[in-house]
C-alpha cells in the first residue's frame, strides 16, 4: 500500500504537468476512483490505530482532491462565459434634449444662483408692450431697426396699440409685463422665442431665442452690471472670458451698450468667427430708460436698474462651433442626437 | 473710436485719401451725419482741438425782401433762403471734386457741388434753384395737389399724393421738399441768379413721402432722422460764402427766414451723485466738465451741482440719463470696475413653470424621444388640414412658408419625421412650444407638448402618455373615441379627457395614428403615432405631492375571468363593470389577452383578465374570493351578447 503523503505528492506532480483542463480533470478522477479507493479497500485489513490514522489521512487527501476538482470545474464555467469586451455596446433607446433647451437651462441656473427668477411672456405680443412701453417713439425710424412680423387684422390702423398684434421682436416686453404687476426690487431673466421678418440664411432665422435680464432697485449701477455679467460669462464658457462695453443705442436703455466677449476660439488673435477682431458681439444692454420704468409704473426717481439681452442661438453656435443657425429649427436627428 | 463712440465698419483708401465707413447710431443722426459732428466726437475722446470753418459773407446790393417772397404752409419748421446774383457756373475746384468723389457724390458744377459739400460738412441738406427759370418770384412750401406731377433732377417722373410736401413757384412744384429737386429750375452753365434754400422739414412727413415715392436721398435720410432747425442758418451762410468765393457770386443783403417757433435751448440739471449712482464709479468734477465742454455743452457748476445747456445739434439729449451716457462713454466704460450689487437679500418668488416643463421634457427623453424645435409658422399646403377660420395670418412674411402661425405642433413634427426617415428607421421626437389660433374674434396663444413616433404603436404610445400623466397629474384621465381631427386617422384617434362624466369632462389633447392622406402627401413610410396635449390644461391637474399608498401585507388571491364580447365593445366598458362588482377587495384587473379568430364566434372577441383580490387588514378566504368572482361573472353574463368563460 502506498504512503498517503507520497500519493499526494504524485498527485500534485501529475496535476502540475497536465496542461489541459481535460487532463487535469482525468487526473482528479483517477486519484479518487482508483488510487484512493484502493487505499480505502486495503485499510480494511489494517488494525487499530494504524487504520484510524491512515483512514484519516486518506480522507484528508480525498477532500483535497475534491477541492481541486471543484476549482477546475469553476475555471471551466468561467471560460464558457467569455465575452468579447471590445465589441460595441448597444445604444440605449434614449432621446436627447435640444441644445438650445440645454443652454437655456444652464443660463437659468447661473442666474438663479444670483437670485434671478426665470419668467416668461407671450410670443404674440401687442405693439404697446413691444414698442410704446419700451420708449420706441411712434413712426420713428428705430421701429424699423427690427423687421417686425405683424399679425393680419381687420382695420388694424384704427386699433389701439394694445390691440395691434405682432410677433415680439425681443423678450424686453416681458420686463414691463413683469414690473407693472409688482413692486421693486426686481431680478429676473426671461428666456424665450423672438421673431424677425427677415430672409433666413446661415446666420439669420425668422425665429430665434433671446435671454433677457433685468435688475431694478435703488442705486443699481453700470459697475453692478459689469459684475453680474462677468460672473455669467465665466460660468457659461467655463473659461476666462474678457468682455468690453461699447456705446450703443436702444430706445429702452440710457446709457446703452453693446457687449463684446473675447473670442475663445482664437484667444483674441483673430479668426473667422470674430472676423479678425478678437471680439464677438453677444449682448445688447444698458441702464433701463426712465420712460420704460414709468410705463411699468415704477418710480424712476427712486429706482433704476440695468437690462440686457443675449441671443442664445449665437451662444450655442459659438460653444458647439455650429456654422448654420437653421440646424436648430430643422429637426434633423443627425444633428439633434449629438447633444 | 468704437469704445467711446461708433463702430467703424471699414477704412478704405480712395486715391490718396481715406474714407472711414462709420456706423452712426440712429439716435445720433442729428449731429453725426456730418463731418463736423464726427470731428467733434473725435476731439472729445482724444482731447484734441477741433475748429469749425469760419464764415464771412460780404453782402451787396438791394435787400432780399425786394427780390423774393415766401409762403410756407405745412410741415416745415424753418425755411431760410438766400439770393445770389452773378454767379459763374463752372466746374468746382479740384479739392471739392475730389472730396465729393471720395464720399460717393458725383461732382456736377460749382454751385451744386458746394451745396452738397456743405451738406456733408454740416449735415444740413441745401438746394439751389435757378431763379430765372422760376415762374415768379415767390417760393411756396405746400402739400402737393392730388396727381400733381414733377420731373426730378435725374429726369424721373413722379406723380404726387396730397400728403407729400413740395416746394413750388406760383405755377408748379419745383422740388419735392426734403427729398429731391425738380429739373425745371436746374442750375446749369447759363445760370446767373440763384435761390439757395436750407430748410427744416417734419421728419415723419419726409419719411412717409420718401417711402411712398420709393425715393431715398442723402437729404431725405437726414430729414427723416430729425435735425436741428438751428442748422439751416449756419449751413446757408457757409454755402453762400463759398459760392461767393468760388463761383464769384454776389450775395444779396439779408436772409429770408421763416422760423415761427425758435427751438428752445434745453437745460439739464444733475449732480455728481447721479453720475456715481448710475455709473457706479467716481468721475471727477473736472473730468465731467471737460467731457461735456468738449462735446459742445455749456456747463455751469455750483459745488457738485451741474446745470448744462444742450447744444442745438444734440437733438438726442434731453434728460439727465442722456448726459450721464455722454460722461460714461467718453470717460470709458472700461475704466469702470465691476462691483457686485450690495443689497439686502429679498427672496424672489418662484416661478415653477421652467422647472416643471423641464421635468416633462426629461421624462420624454427617457422614453427615447428627442426634442425638436420647429418654426412657429406653417405654409398654405399644411394649413388645409386646419379650420381656416381659426388660423392667424401674418402680414407680408418674407416667405410664404411662414404665412400662418402654427395652430398645432404636429405639422412641424410630422415633417421632421418624414425628413428623418431618409436616415433613421425608428424615430421618436417631441416638441414643446406655443401654438396660435383665433376663436370667437379673440386670438389665443397656448403652450402644448406633442409627440410623433414611428417606433411605437397606439398602445405603447398610450402607455407612455399614461405614465407621463400619472407621474405628474391626476389619475382621472380617460380616452374617448373621436374622428374630429384631419391630421389623425379617422379610425384610430382618441381624445384624451379629464373626468369620467360628461359634465365635468375637459379635453386635454389627442392621441392616434396619422391620417393616410397626410402620410401619402408627405411620403411617410410605415405607421406613425402622434399625440398633442395642451400644457396649460394638464397643468391644472398637476399633483404637487404624491401620497404614499400603503403596501398590503396580507397575501393576495388571483382568479382568471374571460369574457366573450362583440368585437366593437370597448374594453373600458368591460373593465368598468368588473371593477364596479369587484369593489374594494379587487385590487387589480389585469387584461392579459385579447383574442379573436379561430374557435371564437364571428364578430366576437375574447378578453381574458387576471383578477387580484387583496384586503388591507386580513387574508381573504377562498370562500370570499369565489363569491366575488361569481358576482362579477353574473354581472358580465347579465349583459346581452356577453358570455363569460371562467376557470377557478
Amino acid at each position: 500500500m502506498k504512503d498517503i503523503s507520497q500519493l499526494k505528492e504524485e498527485f500534485l506532480k501529475e496535476l502540475k504537468k497536465a496542461k489541459k483542463a481535460e487532463e487535469r480533470r482525468k487526473i482528479c478522477k483517477k486519484y479518487i476512483e482508483e488510487e484512493l479507493s484502493s487505499v480505502f479497500c486495503s485499510i480494511k485489513n489494517l488494525a487499530g490505530e494504524k487504520r484510524t490514522k491512515i483512514g484519516k489521512e486518506a480522507n484528508e487527501l480525498r477532500r483535497f482532491i475534491l477541492e481541486q476538482q471543484k476549482k477546475e470545474k469553476e475555471k471551466r464555467k468561467e471560460g464558457e462565459g467569455w465575452i468579447d469586451v471590445t465589441l460595441p455596446g448597444n445604444d440605449p433607446e434614449m432621446g436627447t434634449i435640444h441644445p438650445l433647451t440645454q443652454l437655456q437651462r444652464r443660463c437659468v441656473d447661473i442666474f438663479s444662483r444670483m437670485g434671478f427668477l426665470a419668467v416668461e411672456g407671450p410670443e404674440m405680443e401687442n405693439e404697446w408692450y413691444n414698442f410704446d412701453a419700451l420708449n420706441f417713439k411712434e413712426d420713428h425710424p428705430v421701429r424699423e431697426m427690427q423687421d417686425t412680423l405683424f399679425v393680419k387684422q381687420k382695420n388694424r390702423e384704427s386699433l389701439p396699440a394694445k390691440d395691434k398684434l405682432l410677433m415680439r421682436t425681443q423678450t424686453s416686453p416681458v420686463q414691463v409685463r413683469y414690473m407693472e404687476k409688482r413692486k421693486p426690487p426686481f431680478r429676473i431673466i426671461v428666456p424665450g422665442r423672438v421673431f424677425r421678418n427677415e430672409a433666413t440664411d446661415s446666420s439669420h432665422e425668422i425665429n430665434f431665442y433671446q435671454l433677457e435680464g433685468l435688475m431694478v432697485g435703488e442705486n443699481i449701477s453700470v459697475a453692478n452690471f459689469k459684475a453680474i455679467i462677468n460672473f455669467f460669462f465665466q460660468e457659461l464658457f467655463y473659461d476666462d472670458i474678457d468682455f468690453r462695453l461699447r456705446p450703443s443705442f436702444f430706445p429702452f436703455t440710457e446709457p446703452s451698450f453693446e457687449v463684446d466677449i473675447s473670442c475663445s476660439i482664437c484667444a483674441k488673435k483673430g479668426c473667422s468667427v470674430c472676423k479678425n477682431t478678437g471680439w464677438i458681439e453677444v449682448m445688447g444692454a444698458g441702464m433701463v430708460h426712465p420712460n420704460v420704468l414709468e410705463s411699468a409704473k415704477v418710480d424712476s426717481a427712486k429706482f433704476n436698474g440695468f437690462a440686457f439681452g443675449v441671443g442664445l442661438d449665437r451662444f450655442a453656435m459659438i460653444e458647439h462651433k455650429i456654422d448654420d443657425i437653421r440646424l436648430f429649427y430643422g429637426g434633423d436627428l443627425r444633428f439633434l442626437k449629438q447633444f | 473710436m468704437m469704445l467711446h463712440f461708433f463702430e467703424v465698419d471699414g477704412v478704405e483708401k480712395v486715391g490718396s485719401d481715406f474714407t472711414l465707413d462709420i456706423d452712426v447710431l440712429p439716435s445720433r443722426a442729428g449731429d453725426c451725419f456730418s463731418h463736423i459732428g464726427i470731428a467733434r466726437e473725435i476731439a472729445a475722446f482724444t482731447g484734441m482741438d477741433y475748429k469749425e470753418p469760419e464764415v464771412k459773407i460780404k453782402e451787396k446790393g438791394e435787400s432780399i425782401e425786394e427780390r423774393v417772397s415766401m409762403d410756407v404752409r405745412g410741415a416745415c419748421s424753418r425755411y431760410t433762403l438766400r439770393v445770389i446774383d452773378d454767379v459763374e457756373v463752372a466746374s468746382s475746384p479740384t479739392y471739392i471734386q475730389k472730396r465729393l468723389k471720395t464720399c460717393g457724390i458725383k461732382p456736377i458744377n460749382n454751385v451744386v457741388d458746394i451745396a452738397n459739400y456743405v451738406m456733408l460738412e454740416t449735415g444740413q441738406p441745401l438746394h439751389a434753384f435757378d431763379a430765372e427759370k422760376l415762374g415768379g418770384e415767390k417760393i411756396i412750401v405746400r402739400y402737393a395737389k392730388k396727381r400733381e406731377k414733377i420731373v426730378t433732377l435725374d429726369e424721373k417722373r413722379y406723380e404726387l399724393q396730397d400728403s407729400i410736401l413740395v416746394i413750388a413757384d406760383e405755377l408748379s412744384p419745383i422740388g419735392i421738399a426734403g427729398i429731391k429737386g425738380g429739373i425745371v429750375p436746374e442750375v446749369d452753365k447759363e445760370t446767373k441768379k440763384i435761390f439757395l434754400e436750407a430748410a427744416n422739414f417734419d421728419p415723419l412727413t419726409i419719411r412717409r413721402g420718401s417711402r411712398n415715392l420709393k425715393l431715398r436721398t442723402d437729404a431725405s435720410l437726414r430729414f427723416e432722422h430729425g435735425i436741428s432747425a438751428e442748422l439751416t442758418q449756419i449751413a446757408i451762410n457757409r454755402a453762400a460764402s463759398m459760392i461767393a468765393d468760388i463761383a464769384g457770386g454776389r450775395v444779396v443783403k439779408g436772409l429770408k427766414d421763416y422760423y415761427p417757433e425758435k427751438e428752445e435751448e434745453k437745460t439739464v440739471s444733475f449732480d455728481v451723485g447721479d453720475v456715481r449712482k448710475v455709473l457706479g464709479t467716481d468721475v471727477s468734477l473736472k473730468e465731467i466738465e471737460r467731457i461735456l465742454r468738449a462735446l459742445g455743452f455749456r456747463v455751469q457748476r455750483n459745488q457738485e451741482n451741474f446745470s448744462v445747456t444742450v447744444p442745438y445739434f444734440r437733438t438726442d439729449v434731453s434728460i439727465k440719463e442722456d448726459i450721464i451716457e455722454e460722461i460714461g462713454r467718453i470717460y470709458g466704460y472700461k475704466n469702470i470696475d465691476p462691483c457686485a450689487p450690495k443689497k439686502e437679500i429679498v427672496p424672489t418668488e418662484k416661478d415653477e413653470n421652467f422647472d416643471i416643463e423641464n421635468s416633462y421634457k426629461d421624462l420624454w427623453k427617457s422614453f427615447g424621444f428627442s426634442e425638436t424645435y420647429n418654426y412657429s409658422f406653417i405654409n398654405e399646403e399644411l394649413s388645409i388640414h386646419f379650420d381656416r377660420k381659426k388660423l392667424i395670418e401674418l402680414e407680408k412674411p418674407v416667405s410664404l412658408e411662414f404665412k400662418y402661425l402654427r395652430p398645432s405642433l404636429l405639422p412641424g413634427l410630422i415633417r421632421n419625421l418624414a425628413e428623418n426617415q431618409k436616415n433613421y428607421e425608428k424615430i421618436r421626437i417631441f416638441e414643446m412650444g406655443s401654438v396660435f389660433y383665433s376663436e370667437g374674434g379673440e386670438k389665443y396663444q397656448k403652450k402644448r407638448i406633442a409627440f410623433v413616433s414611428s417606433a411605437d404603436d397606439f398602445y405603447s404610445a398610450k402607455g407612455k402618455i399614461n405614465l407621463f400623466l400619472d407621474k405628474f397629474f391626476t389619475e382621472q384621465i380617460f380616452y374617448v373615441e373621436s374622428d374630429e381631427n384631419t391630421i389623425f386617422s379617422k379610425k384610430r384617434l382618441a381624445k384624451i379627457v379629464f373626468g369620467s362624466s360628461n359634465s365635468r369632462q375637459e379635453e386635454l389633447g389627442a392621441l392616434g395614428e396619422i391620417s393616410s392622406k397626410i402620410k401619402e402627401e408627405m411620403r411617410i413610410k410605415g405607421s406613425v403615432v402622434i399625440a398633442e396635449l395642451d400644457l396649460e390644461k394638464i397643468k391644472k391637474f398637476r399633483r404637487k405631492t404624491k401620497t404614499y399608498e400603503q403596501i398590503f401585507r396580507f397575501p393576495p388571491s388571483t382568479r382568471d375571468v374571460a369574457v366573450l364580447v362583440p368585437k366593437k365593445t370597448p374594453y373600458a366598458e368591460v373593465e368598468g363593470k368588473i371593477k364596479k362588482e369587484g369593489g374594494k377587495m379587487l385590487r387589480r384587473a389585469f387584461l392579459f389577452d385579447v383574442y379573436e379568430g379561430k374557435e371564437i364566434p364571428e364578430g366576437m372577441k375574447n378578453l381574458a383578465f387576471r383578477l387580484l383580490f387583496q384586503a388591507k387588514n386580513k387574508t381573504i378566504s377562498s370562500f370570499e374570493v369565489n363569491k366575488l368572482q361569481e358576482k362579477i361573472i353574473k354581472s358580465l353574463d347579465g349583459v346581452s351578447g356577453w358570455k363569460t368563460r371562467s376557470n377557478k
